[in-house]
């Protein structure tokens, strides 16, 4: 992952960047310590009308169902720099309350789409239960189908296509995730030991009975494609 | 050019003087002829002489036949047809307003012809404005003189429907008889319903099967009458002349009220087995992408759940995901993909 504040790679578990030191409580010197209660759609910058709004309720709406772990969160104001999106958005993350979002799902499952209408710039964050499955360049992709939206300023159609292209991208990482879960667990859990590998290569590659940090495989949870 | 023109007129110049040389015939006598016949000369059959001219006045007059003259009342009996019909049909003939469209107490037709004939003429009446009645009668036969069509057409068809009423002659369809109820009599003129009449005879002439005549001819004179609707409905854009006068005549419904013709597409389109097959494909293709249209809408998806540590002393969120800006339209999202940080970007890469 990428520090938010210097945008170097970081390790994951790190529990401040180490080339600039920045952590939450920095965030919060900058922007409260306090919760913040908002709604799903918290259109500050006033850049939605009406109709607009209602159309980008019912993508959320429509990809929160077809997701029922996730949800999704709009966020526009007027924030400065380019560079205070990034801190912002991971501070909105931690700190928000989304009063509209069911309690069973935390921000840990959100993806939050942050719109700066002063500075003309938009970024993606989301929680660390898609940390495995969205990449840096599966955010970009979104944004770039909804740049020339916004930069005709047409900010609904814009949010509109960079969630369908989420939509999209999330889908095919669950089938990915169904035919090989490992691959997604790699990238997120500490790799085994020598010793682990050795006994995993003696027993044929069949799952440990009980890796060191980590459930059995057979108790590990499958994705699946839940039909109506 | 010139050689050929002078061989031209010296050939003109010979011919005609040829022609003016030529001898004239040989003149013969009635000795001469006598003696020639009597040598026994037979070839040529005929001298080559002028024939003289037969008197008629010398001619005999043919002998009269031994037989007595046909009256006037006979000969227009032989013109006339012979066949009666017989007492027991005439009631459901000329008794009351028939309730089918199609009139055939004597079975003339058979019972297949009958009933599509019939199919017909509800289908007619379905479509149109103007009902259409045949009665059938045999190909020699002769409606009663005692029997007055017209008024009987004016007894039963005043009320009710507007109505077109045929005597077709079974074989004979150059002998049918067109009558039109009270209420079109005025609105369609006799001209009309003579070329009405004409056409369809003409068309039912040419088969040659009494059945296929009786069909051609009905199904003309339901275009005919198709027509007449039209002429009628822009002469009065109303239409009250050809509302159905009786009240207790139930309403057609819409599928009732398409035209002949758009029910000819129809059946077309039906019965045609390509088109028929393509349509049923495309259904089928449609009712597919529909279903999986609705089954993709309503399938949700789970994602597997790893134990990730928080990074940062943040709670919820580690994933940072790519920023893009949209203040320039110079500059494009490709040019962006590379997010670093500015202080390590390269002077003049962006």
């Amino acid at each position: 992952m990428k520090c938010p504040r210097c945008g170097q790679k970081i390790h994951r578990a790190a529990p401040s960047c180490p080339h600039c030191g920045f952590t939450l409580d920095e965030a919060d010197q900058q922007f409260g310590s306090d919760d913040v209660r908002l709604s799903r759609l918290a259109d500050t910058a006033g850049i939605l009308r009406r109709r607009e709004r209602d159309r980008v309720e019912q993508t959320m709406e429509a990809f929160n169902r077809r997701f029922p772990q996730l949800f999704i969160a709009v966020y526009t104001g007027a924030l400065g720099e380019i560079g205070q999106l990034r801190q912002f958005g991971f501070w909105l993350l931690n700190r928000g309350a989304f009063e509209d979002v069911p309690v069973e799902k935390p921000n840990a499952a959100g993806i939050l789409m942050l719109i700066d209408a002063e500075s003309k710039a938009a970024g993606i964050t989301f929680g660390y239960l898609l940390d495995p499955f969205l990449e840096e360049g599966d955010t970009f992709n979104c944004l770039s189908r909804a740049h020339s939206h916004w930069l005709e300023g047409r900010y609904a159609d814009g949010i509109i296509k960079a969630i369908q292209q989420l939509e999209t991208v999330l889908r095919k990482r669950c089938h990915q995730a169904r035919r090989d879960q490992e691959r997604f667990e790699r990238r997120v859990c500490p790799q085994p030991k020598v010793d682990d590998m050795v006994q995993r290569i003696r027993s044929g590659h069949r799952p440990p009975a009980t890796a060191p940090g980590n459930p059995p495989h057979e108790e590990y949870p499958q994705p699946e494609e839940v039909e109506p | 050019m010139k050689p050929h023109l002078i061989t031209a007129l010296t050939l003109t110049a010979s011919l005609a003087m040829a022609a003016s040389s030529d001898p004239s015939l040989p003149s013969w006598d009635e000795t001469e002829h006598k003696q020639l016949e009597d040598s026994g000369w037979t070839p040529g059959t005929s001298l080559p002489t002028v024939a003289p001219t037969p008197d008629p006045a010398a001619e005999p007059e043919p002998a009269p036949l031994d037989a007595d003259q046909p009256t006037p009342e006979e000969v227009a009996e032989s013109a006339a047809p012979v066949a009666k019909i017989a007492e027991k049909f005439l009631p459901a003939y000329f008794d009351a307003r028939p309730e089918s469209y199609l009139i055939d107490p004597q079975h003339i037709l058979d019972h297949q012809s009958a009933r599509d004939r019939l199919a017909f003429l509800e289908s007619h009446a379905g479509d149109s404005t103007i009902d259409l009645f045949i009665y059938i009668f045999g190909k020699d036969q002769e409606i009663p003189g005692e029997v007055r069509e017209e008024e009987l057409v004016e007894r039963f068809f005043s009320s009710g429907r507007p109505a077109m009423i045929i005597y077709y002659f079974f074989g004979q369809p150059q002998q049918s008889v067109l009558y039109l109820s009270p209420s079109l009599t005025d609105a369609v003129s006799a001209a009309e319903q003579r070329r009405a009449l004409t056409s369809s005879v003409m068309l039912a002439l040419e088969k040659t099967d009494p059945t296929d005549q009786l069909e051609a001819f009905t199904v003309q004179l339901a275009i005919r009458i198709y027509w007449m609707e039209r002429m009628l409905q822009a002469a009065a854009p109303t239409g009250n002349n050809l509302q159905p006068a009786a009240p207790n005549q139930p309403p057609k419904t819409t599928h009732q009220k398409l035209t002949l013709a758009q029910r000819v597409d129809g059946m077309t389109l039906l019965l045609h087995p390509y088109l028929r097959s393509t349509a049923w494909g495309g259904g089928i293709a449609a009712l597919a992408l529909a279903f999986g249209w609705w089954w993709r809408r309503r399938t949700t998806f789970r994602l597997p759940e790893f134990e990730v540590e928080p990074p940062l002393g943040g709670h919820h969120e580690p994933g940072m995901g790519a920023v893009i800006s949209f203040a320039s339209p110079t500059l494009p999202p490709a040019s962006q993909r590379e997010q670093v940080p500015d202080y390590l970007r390269r002077p003049g890469s962006r």
